[in-house]
């Protein structure tokens, strides 16, 4: 199995690293958005993304070649994923006082993005075509413009959390405190939320939807229930997130099954287990 | 420290929100060593002067000087209403208290002695390793208060403190409260309802009513005059053998 797997590296291995790059940054970021409780915006900006890609491929349908040339490329793809997923993050964090809960919000986000999306390609079959293929989530086909573009965003994420850690953990754990001991939440809640959207927003286009809610809430899950406290959870959660997608990938090439949906179903298998690790650990009590 | 410099000094301060103002022209100096009480219904202002305190609201009219050292964010401790953590996330009480050294510099060595200090100031020190989630609620108050402490705070502010607690888990904490101010002489800001607390506790008191507040030391503020004017309503005070005063509201007037 690991030798078959060594045998298609010549032809896979950019699909490999951008899986992996992928989730170590989807990790990482992972972990504020399981620490805030905020499983579900994950799967809202995801969506989100999704819209702004159908968005750009009707866009590109409506115009001539000639004159918006730049339209048709994969660069105003991934920045149309992007813009949606940070505009579906930002909306979700101006929750407060007087304001429609958290959940009302991101529930209408993820809806009217699903719908949207859809309905916005549905007479379209390339894009039509598109969308499900985000929706199925593929990470074979990634570039090394992929490759290099996730890795300088896991690179940066790891040294700006390994610099701001007690910072980025009192405003993801409690923020009244932070705010109490000067640090400027709206700012905060601004940049992790443009991050999270940015993260999500170039995943989306290169790894589609599965594997990117996948990688972002499933790890973090996971670590959550086998750390005793959260600083470890920011280290274990990229080993559990590169881990089992290196067995998902060898196990997939084996089988010859999708990579992502293989590394979806190990992490649900893992969490399973994780959960039974806590109780057993807590006696039964929770 | 200098005890006859203010932590903090209101003059003719006006605070609010929007178009409402909560208070006006409140003149008020919190000096080390004391044991504030800020009294009063909820919505008028307790809560939001403390907030100004800490720099999270700007007065409208008047000002609010904050002494150059003691009154900074890294001297100043805080102890919210309520923690927001979520409560599935894992965390020891080691690593909740260390929290409240977010914006302090201090090497490895003085974080460990500072951690070590508070857990022993609040009684938590066989629990550090204990799992936050499976602290009693008058523990966790502890543990609250040990997050503020660990900032070896030049004063400790306290927003509604023992809300939700037991009446054995609130006494408890009122006590380890009034044996810190006693022992280790640290300026202490609490905010509450409760007017028999204040007058068991404090060395001052600041009463919120009606769009102004009354601040004096306790015994000046804690007369029949004030407290029937503020509260509309009799009031009794009686004092025990050792001079603490006791406050009974609602009762009927002692004939003069």
């Amino acid at each position: 199995m690991i030798h078959e797997f060594i045998a298609s590296w010549a032809l896979f291995y950019t699909t490999y690293i951008v899986g992996w790059l992928i989730s170590l940054l989807l990790a990482l970021v992972g972990v504020l958005v399981v620490a805030r409780d905020q499983i579900f915006l994950g799967a809202a900006m995801s969506q989100a993304s999704t819209l702004g890609i159908a968005l750009a491929l009707s866009l590109g349908s409506w115009t001539a070649i000639s004159a918006w040339g730049w339209v048709h490329t994969d660069a105003f793809l991934s920045v149309m994923a992007v813009v949606f997923s940070v505009l579906a993050a930002l909306l979700t964090a101006r929750v407060g006082a007087g304001k429609e809960s958290h959940e009302a919000v991101t529930g209408w986000v993820f809806l009217v993005s699903a719908s949207g999306s859809i309905l916005i390609v549905s007479h379209s079959p390339h894009g039509l075509d598109e969308i499900h293929r985000l929706l199925l989530s593929s990470i074979i086909g990634a570039t090394s413009v992929d490759m290099w573009t996730f890795g300088a965003l896991a690179g940066v994420t790891a040294l700006m959390l390994a610099a701001t850690y007690r910072r980025v953990l009192l405003f993801a754990l409690d923020p009244a405190m932070a705010a109490a001991v000067g640090m400027r939440i709206t700012p905060w809640a601004a940049i992790t939320s443009a991050w999270l959207g940015l993260a999500v927003g170039l995943s989306i286009r290169s790894a589609g939807m599965l594997y990117t809610f996948g990688c972002l809430v499933l790890p973090a899950l996971i670590a959550k229930n086998i750390c005793r406290e959260v600083r470890p959870m920011f280290y274990v959660t990229p080993m559990v997130a590169i881990g089992t997608a290196t067995v998902g990938f060898v196990l997939a090439d084996h089988y010859d099954d999708p990579p992502a949906q293989m590394t979806v179903a190990l992490l649900c298998l893992l969490l399973m287990a994780a959960w039974l690790f806590r109780r057993l650990r807590h006696g039964g009590a929770t | 420290m200098d005890r006859h410099e203010a932590i903090f000094r209101a003059v003719r301060l006006s605070l609010g929100y929007g178009r409402r103002t909560l208070f006006e022209d409140v003149n008020l100096e919190v000096d080390p060593g004391e044991f504030w009480f800020f009294l009063g219904p909820n919505g008028e202002g307790k809560t939001t002067l403390v907030r100004a305190m800490l720099g999270m609201v700007r007065p409208r009219v008047g000002q609010l000087w904050v002494h150059p050292e003691l009154g900074q964010r890294q001297h100043v401790g805080f102890v919210p209403q309520r923690c927001d953590i979520n409560p599935t996330l894992p965390t020891t009480v080691r690593e909740f208290i260390l929290l409240g050294l977010v914006g302090i510099q201090a090497p490895s060595a003085a974080r460990a002695q500072r951690l070590a200090w508070a857990l022993t100031k609040a009684g938590l020190a066989d629990l550090e390793e204990r799992d936050y989630w499976s602290l009693s609620g008058g523990q966790r108050q502890r543990a609250l208060v040990a997050r503020a402490l660990v900032r070896r705070p030049s004063i400790l502010m306290l927003d509604e403190p023992t809300n939700g607690l037991d009446l054995l888990a609130e006494d408890a904490a009122r006590r380890f409260l009034a044996e810190l101010h006693r022992a280790e002489q640290q300026t202490l800001l609490f905010v509450t309802h409760d007017l028999a607390i204040a007058a068991r506790y404090a060395t001052h008191i600041a009463l919120f009513h009606g769009g102004g507040v009354v601040s004096s030391p306790r015994d000046v503020v804690l007369n029949r005059h004030t407290l029937k004017r503020i509260y509309d309503t009799a009031v009794d005070i009686s004092y025990d053998l050792s001079g603490v005063p006791t406050v009974s509201v609602g009762l009927p007037e002692r004939p003069p």
